[in-house]
């Protein structure tokens, strides 16, 4: 980490319980949910929320993962982020609630991409979103149905959230960007 | 201008076998002066820096004038030539109309003299009418008009029974036929050296066998005629194989009456370059790959470099510049081949073949002797005395005579742009690549024929 | 960030920067697709290649997909510019471009000005005036698309040209190889048939001497000209291959046999006594296939003269991939063009 933490791995546990918990609590159930993590760190976070509920709920959530790389808005994103992780998605969706779960969201334009994905996978009766951390500056009209922190940040900071599965630990940092703003949108 | 005062420079005479320090001397046009320096004169004076030689002679050049005027004109053409330091120069006879009769050559003349140029025009006649193969030529009328040779050149003498005939018909005016050697049965459709770049290319094969099959077919046939006509003469012109020389070799040493020459791009340049290398035949040695060496510099295919025959192996260069300077081929020719964009700037396969050389012969040549594979004093007569003769001219820098000399700084460089060549065709590999050798001053016949911007006196 | 670019020609935009998104995994920044044109694979590096393949295996995703595409080049004009008749090749690119939601422009060389004598430049150049943004190209000249690349502004892709290159199928090949066999390394791969006049040959020589795959290229001897001589200074002067005209020595214990199409006209230049001479001494029947390894893979690159080259029975049998090919050639195709829309014109 080289930034400045602003959650621990005991609050990102504990976010994400509480999101598991609001998750039921707005389906009145687990009935007829699935989530659906943003590749590339929703989609751990997507499986620990799943998990959470299973043991609160002894239900087990069908999870999968989207890859959104193709729908971005923004194709010279291609030469330096050519990397794709893939799109998982063995059920599915018509008629079902769709939980799409990120780990940051900022402006908002993933959130679309992966909406516009899904559409291409058949038709949900609703579609909700779940992010660890909400740090503003919207684009589009996109709001999160479920926020583990919201964290105010201006524009010349990056956050960076560390899950154990990808990063060997459990953390979130917010760094001040040395460079002038950027002129490409991250991807966030 | 037409005095001139040079001290202190590097002169070469190949006709008296001399080189080394002098004074030129020239007065409205005669060289009044040569005068070889030697002791504490000639101290700091080094074959490094301005040189002085008798104006070049090129046997072989393409001036599309009649038919094709737009790929270049006579005017223009000995415009490229006194840019080149050449003071006379052959003009191949495969004009629209091909030059086969005296009309034709009477053409060529007045445009040389319409043009005001200095440089000396020569022209070849035809071998057969039309330079259709099928019979000769008035070749008796054209000797009589002033060819000073035959050739079909483009094509070779496609029937060995032509060519016989024609070998013993010229015999008796003693004048050559040139060759331009090549078994067209075995380059039907080929586009570059039958070797590993055209295999990697997919470019269809042109094998060194076509021009050695011609060659050998071509001194069998000279073998029998100079029996009986003893002044039957064959030269082979733009001679590209080791194959070629080293029959050419044995020929000579059996006494037959034949000479060659080769091209400074056949020198200097290989089939590596259609894959995109830039380096010279020498810097590439015998056993060049390009892919292995890393040399791949530019994009691939590129039509600049088609000519017949095509550029061949690192190997095959090289043997061209042994053969150079050990004299079994007697003269540098440029086969100037200059080309619209129309017919350059198409597929490979499409391209017209021919590179424009009269202006980069020298520099290419002067390359070759700076990598230690050719020496000044032969490089020089193989462009002056060696040409010269074939074409029954003399070349030397004799007090007394109108002044026919070319002077060019080895210490200086220029680079090869369009804007900076005199003649119309743009179609030469060399764009944008800075060479050795810059020509200051070239005089034709006492005259000036082309004078460099900035002229440097010694 | 410099360490992205692994030292193409083609520069990256001006602007560029490694954006430090929470998205972009580690090993992102050592892979970049730099290339603006596709026009042959001697240019591509392992990690491209790597890269090739990665992005096919998710466009075969998409590919398997209830509505098998995506918005990626939604509004880019690909045209297609073929002066070879192909259908197959032809329609598998413009499915790929369709798949990616791009506009396509088909120009076939027959129907077009090009048979009153427009120049390749010139006919470039007006596509490029309609809206080309990236150029698919077929034609008999090797060399051709060099000669487009240098006047287009976008992007061309070589979809074959001449003898010399044929990328997508070459990539296409050693996909199906490598998803059939998982890798392609120390394996016996041979390419049967008309190498000389065979781009498929020639591109595939590269990517499978690079894979360090045990090539074999097998024929009657004129149809191996100048092989010989490429094969003892290796690729490059290091990877090596093979080349035989024993049909026995070439398919024994073969992983794969990829065999080539022969056409009539070699007959008619004199480099073939006849068709059933060669159908007779290297036709791929089932009795020839059972010396190379039981699971042997069976390919073509299509279109196949069965009975020729090809038995119809061993065309249609358990160890051919051939139809995999096609389905993989959409794929490849899908991520070729996906990448290279991605680096910026010129």
């Amino acid at each position: 980490m080289t930034g400045r933490r602003i959650m621990t791995a005991d609050e990102i546990r504990r976010a994400t319980i509480r999101l598991s918990h609001e998750i039921v609590e707005k389906q009145a159930g687990a009935e007829g949910l699935l989530l659906v993590g943003i590749q590339r760190r929703g989609v751990p976070l997507a499986r620990r929320i799943a998990a959470a509920i299973a043991e609160n709920e002894a239900v087990d959530i069908s999870v999968g993962a989207l890859d959104i790389t193709f729908y971005r808005d923004d194709l010279s994103l291609v030469a330096q982020q050519p990397v794709v992780k893939g799109t998982d998605l063995p059920f599915g969706i018509d008629g079902r609630t769709v939980v799409l779960v990120d780990d940051v969201l900022y402006t908002g334009r993933t959130i679309r991409a992966a909406m516009d994905a899904l559409v291409d996978f058949g038709r949900p009766q609703a579609i909700r979103l779940a992010v660890l951390v909400d740090r503003g500056h919207r684009e589009l009209p996109i709001r999160a149905d479920h926020v583990g922190k919201n964290v105010p940040t201006s524009r010349e900071e990056i956050v960076r959230v560390h899950l154990d599965e990808i990063d060997d630990e459990d953390g979130v940092e917010i760094e001040r960007l040395v460079d002038a703003p950027l002129t490409a949108e991250p991807v966030a | 201008m037409t005095d001139l005062d040079l001290s202190r420079v590097w002169m070469v005479d190949p006709a008296s076998g001399r080189d080394g320090p002098g004074d030129i001397v020239v007065r409205d046009g005669v060289l009044e002066a040569v005068t070889w320096l030697d002791g504490a004169d000639a101290d700091g004076v080094e074959p490094t820096g301005v040189v002085v030689a008798p104006g070049f002679v090129d046997l072989h050049a393409h001036f599309r004038e009649p038919g094709n005027e737009d790929a270049e004109t006579v005017a223009t053409g000995l415009g490229a030539a006194a840019h080149g330091g050449f003071t006379t120069v052959c003009a191949m006879p495969n004009t629209t109309p091909a030059l086969d009769e005296p009309g034709v050559l009477a053409a060529v003349r007045g445009a040389a003299a319409a043009s005001g140029a200095p440089v000396e025009l020569l022209a070849y006649g035809a071998v057969t009418a039309g330079r259709s193969g099928e019979r000769l030529a008035a070749l008796g009328e054209l000797a009589d008009a002033g060819v000073i040779g035959f050739s079909d050149d483009g094509e070779p003498v496609r029937s060995a029974a032509i060519l016989r005939n024609a070998l013993t018909y010229a015999g008796a005016f003693g004048l050559p036929i040139v060759d331009h050697a090549e078994d067209a049965s075995q380059t039907e459709g080929a586009e570059a050296n039958e070797g590993l770049v055209a295999t990697v290319l997919g470019l269809r094969g042109w094998p060194a066998a076509a021009e050695e099959a011609a060659v050998a077919r071509d001194l069998a046939i000279l073998a029998e005629v100079g029996r009986d006509v003893s002044h039957a003469r064959l030269h082979l012109t733009h001679l590209s194989t080791a194959g070629s020389l080293e029959l050419v070799g044995r020929a000579k040493a059996a006494g037959l009456a034949v000479t060659c020459d080769v091209t400074p791009h056949h020198l200097a340049l290989t089939d590596e370059w259609l894959a995109g290398a830039r380096r010279f035949s020498w810097e590439a040695g015998t056993d060049g790959d390009p892919w292995r060496d890393d040399a791949i510099e530019a994009a691939p295919y590129s039509t600049a470099l088609r000519v017949n025959p095509p550029l061949r192996t690192p190997a095959d260069a090289l043997a061209c510049l042994a053969a150079l300077a050990d004299g079994t081929a007697d003269a540098i020719a440029t086969d100037h081949a200059p080309h619209t964009d129309v017919d350059k700037l198409v597929e490979f396969g499409e391209a017209a073949n021919g590179i424009s050389g009269l202006e980069t012969a020298l520099s290419l040549v002067l390359a070759a002797i700076d990598a230690g594979h050719l020496t000044l004093a032969r490089a020089m007569e193989a462009l002056t005395v060696g040409p010269a003769r074939i074409v029954g001219r003399e070349r030397a820098l004799v007090e007394g005579q109108p002044a026919d000399l070319v002077v060019f700084d080895r210490s200086d460089r220029w680079t090869v742009e369009p804007g900076a060549l005199a003649s119309k065709g743009k179609n030469t590999p060399l764009l944008g690549r800075e060479l050795p050798g810059r020509v200051l001053l070239t005089m034709a016949a006492g005259r000036v024929a082309y004078e460099a911007p900035a002229l440097v006196s010694a | 960030m410099t360490d992205v670019l692994d030292g193409r020609t083609e520069a990256p935009a001006a602007d560029e920067l490694m954006v430090p998104s929470v998205d972009a995994a580690p090993e992102a920044h050592a892979v970049g697709w730099r290339h603006r044109h596709m026009l042959d694979v001697d240019g591509l590096s392992t990690a491209d290649i790597d890269l090739v393949m990665r992005t096919a295996d998710a466009m075969r995703e998409v590919l398997a997909r209830p509505i098998a595409k995506v918005p990626a080049l939604r509004g880019r004009n690909v045209t297609i510019l073929f002066y070879e008749a192909s259908t197959r090749t032809r329609v598998s690119f413009e499915v790929a471009a369709k798949n990616l939601s791009a506009d396509v422009v088909n120009v076939t060389a027959a129907t077009s000005s090009v048979t009153k004598g427009e120049s390749l430049v010139d006919t470039v150049r007006t596509l490029e005036a309609l809206g080309a943004q990236m150029l698919v190209m077929r034609h008999s000249a090797s060399g051709a698309p060099y000669l487009a690349a240098e006047v287009f502004g976008g992007s061309v892709l070589n979809g074959g040209d001449g003898w010399h290159a044929h990328p997508t199928q070459a990539l296409l090949d050693l996909y199906t190889i490598r998803s059939r066999l998982g890798s392609v390394a120390g394996k016996k791969v041979v390419i049967l048939g008309d190498v000389l006049h065979s781009r498929v040959a020639r591109s595939n020589i590269w990517t499978l001497t690079a894979a360090d795959a045990d090539l074999w290229l097998c024929g009657p001897t004129t149809l191996l000209r100048g092989f010989e001589s490429w094969a003892r200074r290796g690729v490059g002067g290091e990877r090596r291959f093979q080349v035989t005209s024993s049909i026995d020595d070439a398919l024994r214990d073969a992983d794969v046999v990829m065999t080539l199409r022969i056409q009539r006209e070699r007959m008619a230049s004199g480099l073939l006594p006849s068709l059933r001479e060669y159908a007779a001494r290297y036709g791929l029947t089932a009795s020839r296939l059972a010396s190379a390894k039981p699971d042997a893979l069976v390919m073509h690159p299509g279109p196949m003269n069965e009975g020729v080259e090809i038995a119809p029975d061993v065309a249609a049998g358990a160890q051919s991939v051939i139809t995999d090919q096609v389905t993989n050639g959409v794929a490849i195709r899908m991520a070729l063009l996906y990448l290279l829309a991605g680096v910026p014109r010129s």
